[in-house]
């Protein structure tokens, strides 16, 4: 190899530049995110209501002192609903998050280190599972063959690894290659450990930044069966269920349908933020 | 062309993956077969031997497959259990909503995301380019089904700009209909355009080719068409595929949400119903547009940069 | 005046890069700007053309055929200037060209008016290249050396008046450096040119140009004719480079480098910047600035001492380097592998013995790296065979645990790349210690010792990679290595990275750890004077295949193979 002398221009001044204190909205994002963890946790002991109890007499009606967010067509006060929403909203996707992750990174770091026939072997799978419509297919097999949450979270873990895969086996091949990991082969130490102690902290920004992606995309999937009818049952608090449960009463009560639509928004932005803010500073300090 | 094959290979094996995972769908199904295919009619012994009869489900499973499959590749995806119309007719009806709603999106995609990026990467650390990618990071992250509700409630019905539910009969009212629904399902798209579009022009401009031509002073509109729209070009594409899967999946909750008669909306009631002959006819024109698609940006692939053409990166 | 450079000051967010810099190109002449890597000389030349990255900005005046490009000239004067007047070649053919266009479209669209397919095949020949095929392949297809040629004939395209070259030729091996460089005298020569050569290399510099400037933390501390400057140095930093410089003529007793690292400019804006690393630096270099000054036969300095600082190293005899036992340590027969349809190795043999150092010289493609790769177990060869101390290590696969153990001790590796050697994830100590584990409990060293043992205090077992120099972190990759106490150490270009001043120590180094611990080395490189210094034997390898192996003199004074004198021939 020939050498090739002098440095990258501005590489370190640039990245400097970027290393400030935390934002205003990684802040605000961080502190939305725990709230939302809150009342996931305690929501159902915060909520005024039994998020069940219906008042089929009142129906659906707009906010009020006794209901601040109203109630919906069965008389269930929204906010008690909302609140105790939380938890089947976000205890599912970091659920999806933890099997995708240590799913992808595990098999992405065998695959990208090992390479050979288990590399081949696992591309090719992983090509195809890519390629699929996954939602369409998760939609479908999950509302034809039933199964409930469960399922579904299983499906999902399964329909995210494979990019999640690719991801940190690209980035796994590129770590090998360099002198430190070559260096750490030479000193003979065991596979797992240039692994997990050697490669994995360099690529641990982009697992990380992941893991909020795919919370994301488990928040907006799970939220989205509940929307069409899928995975939980009927009247189970939920912000996904209690869209479609209520999207047909815009004139009556719309913030029924409009503060879950709004919280799982706002999560899924909270979390996007973050995990955006976080790949750049843990990207940056490497 | 080795290329080409093997992009065909891949188109061909998927489809039949899909085929067959459709097809599977309703030997899977809980239940009986027949019962599934009756639908909610009452039923009688005889009925149900006659419909077993009707749909060979006496015959061994590969054969009945490779019957499907025959029907299917001449446009028969059989009846639907639930209207007993042809599954052909029901989606040649629904079509053209579901088109129009997709085009009606790519429309703002392109013309909102491409000019944004650039805009973004243009003025890289200023003012626009943080509210543009702070903007295009929400958008990324909102469901589509939930900004529907959200444009709904806001557009819809508080500002009363636009109609609520329903696609409209003339084609003003169709734009008018199908405005929000598109806007609801460009959003997260056209975000997905901006961060490729911003990302390839910053790295184009890191590039020490660039510098080069303009070393040579080379004309402001020769470095835009020959250098900067040519080369973004390629990382911007590559996010084609996954556009498209953003708007199949995306199209299904906005037709829910709004009350279109679509696609998405037929598959959605499909499933809710067990109306197998269709949701396998869904799946599988799904699965199609999303492989012809991609062959169509591997062929532009092919066109725009000679690596691939020449077979110099395995891609 | 093509060019002229008056008091150019370049800030960026972090403070002052370039500070002061003052430089003239004459039509016809050839000007030399070098300079280690971080002495502001590639920004100087980016100035030069109004090509500054975004974030920096320029003061004092810039002059392009007398215009004044600085301040005032917008895009549109620039865009007038570039290509015709001034124009700009690159250090990286393999990323200077547009991947999807072809070569004659990039000669074609620099082309003032219309480009005829035969004036384009005009312009390739001028660079050399008689095949006018070329002007319709694209960048992938071509090497490096074609690149860098088709690249020179597009900067040409537009016929300027000043052509800024910046670091042409370090990306390309020795040979065809050669070629681009003889390339660049001659179109310079013919078209009556002026050139502004931006290299690292001082011999290159001193080689070709007429005049050289010696830049160093973001200032001009030195001007003056190539051979003059060479013979006899006005100011204690160029000194210290040519000192620092190996010789390929003889090994040198001692390698001297200049202690110490680069300062940003900023730190020393109002004192002698090379004061802190200066043997003769009194309180007057730290008072103030040193100006520009003038002491005959048209030669500046920046140096407020009367005295010249001398050259002593190259009058000091022939140094010796160690021998060896004469016992094989490591044998490799008849190796061979293959990638695809490219024969990396195509049996190669070669021998080292205990406690000797064998240099291993080739181009990139000649295989150096594989054989290298195949002795540490990251390759597996195809075919032939790999002893290393008796003991049969051609497949590593078919080796014993206890047996694999043992093979980890004997052979350790230095690699090339300081960016990457360490894990920048791990402290320094960390990284030591862990190499330390697989030591046999006997010689287990601390973190701190081995730290000793390369010359580094024993404090920085506590810092991260990413607070260390080049120099000291190839130290700490050495460190590494000798933690098992191998018996043959592979060194992949350890140096080619390096700044020369740098790469004195570092090859000093690793002389006296072959002298003192008796570790056999394997020495890999592409640089003839490196060998010179390190290897009493040297292997020459050419296409996988060993062209010429014998005593280090006898293979670089009197090279018997055709392509060793090429080697020899292309050193400037």
């Amino acid at each position: 190899m020939t050498a090739v002398s002098g440095t990258p221009l501005f590489g370190g001044r640039v990245a400097r530049l970027r290393r400030t204190r935390p934002g205003f909205l990684t802040v605000v994002s961080a502190a939305v995110l725990a709230l939302m963890a809150l009342a996931a946790i305690g929501g159902t002991w915060i909520a005024p209501y039994d998020p069940a109890a219906q008042d089929v007499a009142l129906g659906a009606s707009m906010p009020s002192w006794a209901h601040w967010a109203g109630t919906d067509d069965l008389g269930r006060d929204v906010l008690s609903r909302c609140l105790a929403g939380a938890r089947s909203a976000l205890l599912w996707p970091v659920i999806v998050t933890l099997c995708t992750c240590a799913m992808s990174t595990t098999l992405g770091l065998l695959a990208g280190y090992r390479r050979g026939w288990v590399d081949a072997i696992m591309m090719r799978v992983v090509d195809l599972l890519i390629a699929l419509p996954g939602m369409l297919v998760l939609i479908v097999l999950v509302g034809v063959l039933g199964g409930g949450i469960g399922w579904a979270v299983l499906a999902l873990a399964v329909l995210f690894t494979p990019g999640d895969i690719r991801v940190v086996r690209s980035l796994t091949m590129a770590q090998r290659e360099l002198a430190y990991a070559e260096a750490a082969r030479t000193l003979g130490l065991r596979p797992t450990r240039i692994m997990f102690r050697h490669l994995l902290p360099n690529i641990a920004p982009t697992v990380v930044a992941g893991a909020l992606l795919s919370f994301v995309a488990g928040l907006v999937a799970l939220s989205g069966l509940s929307f069409l009818g899928i995975g939980l049952p009927a009247g189970t608090p939920d912000w996904g269920l209690m869209i479609e449960e209520n999207r047909t009463l815009l004139d009556l009560n719309p913030w029924a349908s409009v503060i879950p639509a709004a919280l799982v928004t706002i999560a899924a932005t909270a979390a996007t933020l973050l995990g955006d803010r976080l790949f750049e500073r843990l990207s940056d300090a490497a | 062309m080795a290329f080409l094959a093997r992009r065909l290979g891949a188109a061909v094996l998927l489809l039949g993956v899909l085929s067959l995972l459709s097809f599977v769908l309703l030997a899977a199904a809980p239940g009986k077969p027949e019962n599934l295919l009756l639908g909610p009619r009452p039923s009688t012994p005889e009925t149900r031997a006659a419909i077993r009869a009707q749909f060979h489900l006496d015959d061994p499973i590969h054969e009945r497959y490779l019957s499907w499959l025959g029907g299917a590749l001449h446009g028969d995806f059989g009846t639907s259990v639930y209207t007993r119309e042809p599954v052909t007719s029901i989606i040649t009806e629904r079509l053209p909503v579901t088109a129009g709603l997709a085009t009606y999106a790519l429309i703002l995609t392109i013309g909102v995301g491409i000019p944004l990026g650039l805009a973004a990467a243009m003025r890289r650390g200023g003012r626009l380019d943080q509210g543009i990618t702070l903007t295009s990071l929400v958008a990324l992250a909102v469901p589509p089904f939930a900004l529907s509700i959200l444009l709904l409630y806001g557009f819809a019905v508080t500002l009363g700009w636009f109609p609520v539910f329903g696609a409209g009969e003339t084609a003003a009212e169709r734009i008018a209909h199908l405005t929000l629904p598109a806007v609801a399902l460009a959003a997260g798209e056209a975000a997905v355009v901006v961060r490729q579009m911003r990302a390839a022009a910053l790295d184009l401009v890191g590039q020490d080719y660039l510098t080069f031509a303009r070393a040579r002073g080379l004309s402001l509109p020769r470095v835009w068409i020959s250098y900067a729209l040519r080369n973004t070009a390629l990382p911007v594409l590559t996010v084609g595929g996954l556009l498209l899967a953003a708007n199949l999946t995306g199209a299904l909750f906005v037709e829910r949400a709004f009350g279109l008669p679509g696609l998405g909306e037929l598959l959605v009631t499909a499933v809710a119903r067990k109306d197998i002959p269709v949701v396998q006819a869904l799946v599988l024109l799904g699965g199609a547009v999303v492989v012809v698609v991609n062959l169509l940006i591997d062929l532009t692939y092919l066109a725009v940069d000679p690596r691939v053409r020449h077979g110099a990166v395995a891609s | 005046m093509l060019l002229e450079i008056n008091g150019l000051t370049i800030a960026g967010p972090a403070g002052t890069i370039v500070d002061g810099v003052g430089l003239t190109v004459a039509a016809g002449e050839m000007a030399g700007l070098v300079g280690e890597s971080g002495s502001g000389k590639s920004l100087t030349a980016r100035a030069a053309i109004g090509l500054l990255p975004k974030g920096l900005r320029a003061s004092g005046s810039i002059r392009v055929g007398g215009v004044e490009i600085v301040g005032t000239a917008g895009e549109r004067v620039l865009r007038g200037l570039r290509g015709r007047r001034v124009s700009l070649l690159m250090q990286d053919p393999f990323s200077m060209l547009n991947p999807l266009r072809t070569a004659g479209a990039h000669i074609a669209e620099t082309m003032p008016g219309r480009a005829t397919r035969e004036e384009v095949a005009r312009r390739l020949a001028e660079v050399g290249i008689d095949d006018p095929s070329v002007a319709g392949r694209y960048p992938f297809q071509l090497s490096g050396g074609m690149r860098q040629r088709v690249a020179l004939a597009a900067a040409l395209a537009g016929d300027p008046e000043l052509l800024i070259a910046d670091e042409p030729t370090t990306a390309l091996d020795a040979t065809t450096q050669h070629e681009i460089l003889a390339l660049l005298a001659r179109v310079q020569a013919d078209r009556g040119m002026g050139v502004l050569l931006i290299t690292h290399d001082l011999r290159v510099a001193f080689a070709i140009c007429d005049r050289v400037s010696v830049m160093y933390a973001g200032r001009v501390l030195e001007q003056g004719p190539g051979t003059s400057l060479a013979q006899a140095p006005a100011h204690p930093y160029t000194a210290g480079l040519l000192r620092a410089l190996p010789s390929v003529e003889y090994t040198l007793e001692h390698l001297t480098g200049i202690p110490g690292s680069v300062p940003p400019a900023a730190q020393v804006a109002s004192e002698c910047a090379f004061a802190a690393r200066c043997d003769h630096a009194t309180t007057r270099c730290r008072a103030s600035r040193p100006p520009l000054r003038e002491i005959g036969d048209g030669r500046l300095t920046a140096c407020v001492h009367d005295t010249l600082p001398r050259l002593t190293a190259r009058d000091v005899a022939t140094g010796t380097l160690p021998t060896g036992s004469g016992e094989p340590l490591l044998v490799v027969d008849d190796l061979v592998k293959r990638y695809g349809t490219h024969t990396a190795l195509g049996g190669v043999s070669l021998q080292v013995a205990a406690g000797e150092t064998v240099g291993l010289v080739g181009e990139s493609g000649s295989g150096k790296t594989t054989l290298a790769r195949s002795v540490l177990g990251l390759v597996t060869p195809d075919q032939g065979r790999i002893e290393l101390d008796g003991l049969d290590i051609t497949r590593r696969r078919a080796l014993t645990r206890q047996e694999r153990a043992r093979v980890h001790r004997l052979v350790q590796c230095v690699f090339q790349d300081p960016s990457t050697s360490l894990n920048p994830a791990m402290t320094v100590g960390a990284t030591l210690a862990e190499a330390a584990t697989r030591a046999e409990p006997a010689d287990r060293l601390a973190p701190g010792d081995l730290l000793e043992l390369v010359g580094l205090p024993p404090g920085y077992a506590t810092r991260r990679p990413k607070g260390l120099s080049g120099g000291q972190r190839q130290r700490v990759a050495i460190a590494r290595a000798l933690a098992v106490r191998p018996s043959l150490l592979i060194c992949d270009e350890p140096v080619a990275s390096l700044d020369v001043s740098v790469q004195a120590h570092v090859l000093e180094l690793l002389r006296g750890l072959g002298r003192e611990l008796g570790t056999a080395m394997l020495f890999i490189t592409h640089d003839l004077a490196v060998v010179r210094q390190i290897a009493v034997r040297t292997v020459v390898l050419f296409k996988g295949r060993v062209v010429e192996q014998g005593d280090t003199a006898t293979v670089l004074d009197a090279p018997a193979h055709d392509y060793t004198r090429r080697l020899v021939a292309a050193i400037p």
